[in-house]
């Protein structure tokens, strides 16, 4: 990479069901001021906006990204807008890192908005992502989708329910810390475990919140950006790699991977780690802010992102390794299965890796965090980003 | 800029106007498979991906799940935009100039036979007042000419003159649908559909994909001795509600040209450029965009089309290719234009090429009244 990025400034609206009380321009508005007065700039500062946005069937208006360019301080300036799904907010944090790095822009800011409260039933529309022909009538859906993770994952590893619960009790325990989190609780496992059967092995508890809320963060190419006096995060490494999109395409010994065998996040966070000079990530990642909207998704995404060998990840979650006392803690705000505001979940989680090694995580700092990963997830397990941030 | 990115690959399918044979994903393979053979390039040599598509047209949500392995994907680094065809050529300049990448496929595409375009359009109203009003991308131009009249007359004589232009043109190009030359008196005689845009003042819709290769200047110069440099690039966004701009004036595109004039060094385009090619989305379209990116002064552009500077034989061909006036895939116009840009500029346009190409603006519009535009500016 020949110029330094680096964030400079963070806004995050609190995570909740709905919105009611604002429009979509409000939300936009809102996260796009707290980042830029958290980066002691205003909207004149800003030399080009990248919007991150997920489907639109989630919202209701088609290419919302053109109502919101006056809220998102983008008003006859480059504006653009990505749109990978869950992926949505890693694919923008990346594409706004892109933007400052091609010497074309030294101010960027990174935008988005979750609005889902606005429809009836999530699920139902996750239902229509699937393959038309072959996978929407058999109700495949977020949760019927991510089953097939932990089934394969299960059998494979022998991984339990009670194993997966435990990622539900620390993440909403740790939720407690976040003062955005939408979902806060101090679960047992045995709550977990009680939690309505949604698709076997998935309970309620084991999926994420319907959330709403936005987020924005402001990138600044390094050299302006150390004069800014600013505490720095600095962003070292990215990757990304998008894969087949049938459900069948990793049921058999022939594929590529299998469900509950992350590859692609593999393959991704290899240029990640090369570019960040990151050899052995389980011992030089403090901390990681994963886009695990279930349970069975954060172990999976351990295992790719080698914070330990596949298939350890649950019997290390039992030793408390990743918990905020433990060796590498892992969603310390709570992570997706504590917010999920789906066009934003991946730019929150590296807004909360750039507080982290900021040291600006208050209740919910990892001591000493110099190096954090954050990713994101989009479509059926098909779109992963990850990004190494450091101080 | 430096020559810093290059075009060395470019695909596209026929356009037409409706494709039965073939599902999206063929449509989009085609067009990515073709500029891949065009660069020489293999897919497991190409670093990054971007595709631009819109989940509306496509008809389903996240519709990049089903085509971004078509459009080359699988196992690659990949980021959807949703604008319109151009800006994912604008987001793959971005990753190579940044150094990380040194290639990438840029994809676009859009199947309008399988949906009403114009309906569809009308669902990036906001609901609060413009939806239930029956706003849409014609209705929305329909009010930016009335402006226009109000203050320059309207233009309805120059306006034929475009599509008889840009029709004449697409007969010379063997990719386009709607290559039939056309007579004044048939565009200002076709039905009136929303004063004053009629029938024919409306590109019409068709079924296609188009692709390009970017690459690095070292990689460039590996794999073609005819690259297209990008010398400048500039897009913008104006804002949304219609009744805060100055419809007219495109200030959107006026922003992204100058700042493509800029990095290109480009002081007088009319003398400087030796072809265009831009959104016919709308005949009228065409000429308002002559007064944003400077070919004339604002209220001139009739002039400048009843004087022929536009025609092939012209100072300054505008559309050498037939526009979307030859068919209009939606989403990916704009990234067809960058494409026909680049082969003017390879010297490959066949019996549509302008003699002595060297310098080309290719522009890309979006949203009500071209809320939103981007320009490119490529050469030798």
């Amino acid at each position: 990479m020949l110029r330094e990025v680096a964030i400079v400034g963070i806004g995050q609206t609190k995570y909740t069901t709905t919105r009611n009380e604002e429009t979509y321009e409000e939300l936009i508005f809102q996260a796009s001021k707290l980042a830029l007065d958290d980066a002691g700039l205003s909207p004149e500062d800003v030399d080009a906006v990248v919007l991150s946005i997920a489907p639109e069937a989630l919202f209701g208006l088609d290419h919302p990204e053109n109502w919101v360019v006056g809220a998102g301080a983008a008003l006859n300036k480059p504006v653009m807008r990505i749109s990978t799904g869950g992926a949505t907010g890693g694919s923008a944090a990346q594409a706004g890192f892109f933007h400052a790095a091609s010497g074309l822009f030294d101010t960027v800011l990174v935008v988005g908005t979750e609005k889902q409260g606005d429809t009836p039933d999530t699920q139902l529309i996750l239902n229509k992502i699937m393959e038309p022909r072959y996978e929407i009538p058999f109700g495949l859906n977020a949760i019927s989708m991510t089953a097939f993770q932990a089934v394969r994952h299960m059998r494979k590893y022998g991984t339990t329910q009670e194993q997966l619960a435990l990622v539900a009790v620390r993440s909403r325990a740790n939720a407690l810390n976040c003062p955005y989190a939408h979902l806060r609780a101090k679960h047992t496992v045995e709550d977990v475990m009680k939690s309505k059967m949604l698709v076997w092995p998935l309970k309620l508890y084991d999926c994420p919140p319907r959330s709403s809320g936005s987020c924005a963060v402001v990138m600044m190419a390094g050299e302006k950006a150390k004069k800014t006096g600013r505490p720095l995060a600095w962003i070292r490494g990215l990757g990304a790699t998008s894969t087949t999109y049938y459900i069948g395409d990793k049921l058999s010994g022939t594929t590529f991977n299998e469900h509950g065998e992350w590859d692609e996040l593999a393959l991704a966070v290899k240029s990640a780690y090369r570019q960040a000079g990151i050899k052995d990530p389980s011992r030089e990642v403090d901390v990681a802010e994963i886009y695990a909207p279930f349970t069975i998704a954060e172990v999976c995404a351990k295992e790719a992102l080698g914070l330990c060998e596949r298939g350890q990840a649950s019997s290390l979650e039992e030793k408390g390794h990743w918990n905020m006392d433990g060796k590498l803690p892992v969603n310390p705000s709570g992570g997706a299965l504590a917010s999920n505001p789906i066009a934003v979940t991946g730019l929150a989680r590296v807004a909360e890796a750039a507080l982290q090694v900021t040291g600006r995580a208050d209740a919910r700092q990892v001591g000493g965090a110099k190096t954090a990963l954050a990713t994101a997830i989009g479509g059926t397990y098909q779109f992963h980003t990850v990004m190494v941030l450091a101080s | 800029m430096k020559d810093q990115v290059a075009i060395v690959g470019i695909g596209q399918t026929d356009y037409e106007v409706h494709k039965p044979h073939q599902v999206l994903d063929e449509i989009v393979f085609e067009a990515a498979s073709k500029a891949l053979a065009d660069a020489g390039l293999s897919r497991d040599n190409v670093e990054s991906i971007a595709i631009a598509a819109g989940d509306e047209i496509d008809g389903r949500p996240i519709s990049s799940m089903l085509e971004a392995c078509p459009a080359g994907a699988y196992l690659k680094d990949e980021i959807k935009v949703t604008e319109e065809g151009s800006y994912a050529a604008v987001l793959a300049a971005l990753r190579i100039l940044s150094g990380v990448f040194d290639t990438a496929l840029v994809v676009s595409w859009s199947k309008c036979s399988e949906t009403d375009v114009t309906r569809v359009t009308g669902y990036s109203a906001e609901p609060f007042f413009t939806r239930s009003c029956g706003l849409n991308y014609l209705s929305a131009e329909a009010m930016m000419l009335t402006q226009y009249r109000n203050l320059y007359g309207l233009p309805e004589k120059a306006a034929a003159q475009v599509v008889v232009k840009n029709r004449r043109n697409a007969s010379r190009n063997h990719l386009a649908c709607f290559r039939k030359p056309v007579y004044e008196e048939e565009v200002l005689e076709s039905k009136m559909i929303s004063w004053p845009l009629r029938a024919m003042d409306v590109a019409p819709l068709c079924d296609g994909a188009c692709a390009l290769v970017l690459a690095s200047a070292k990689k460039a110069k590996e794999l073609t001795d005819k690259p297209v440099w990008i010398k400048g690039l500039g897009w913008a966004a104006d804002t949304y509600y219609l009744g805060e701009r100055d419809l007219p004036a495109l200030a959107s595109l006026r922003t992204a040209a100058q700042k493509s004039y800029s990095l290109a060094g480009i002081n007088d385009p009319l003398a400087e450029l030796d072809l265009a090619e831009i959104s016919d989305v709308f005949s009228y379209r065409e000429l308002l965009a002559y007064e944003a990116l400077g070919f004339c002064q604002p209220g001139q552009s009739s002039e400048l089309m009843a004087e022929g500077i536009t025609e092939m034989s012209g100072r300054l061909p505008v559309n050498p290719s037939g526009g979307s006036m030859s068919g209009h895939p939606f989403l990916a116009a704009g990234l067809v234009r960058l494409a026909e840009a680049a082969l003017q500029i390879r010297g490959e346009a066949g019996a549509h090429q302008v003699d002595g190409a060297r310098l080309a603006l290719a522009q890309g519009g979006y949203g009500f009244c071209g809320q939103g535009n981007s320009v490119f500016i490529v050469g030798a």
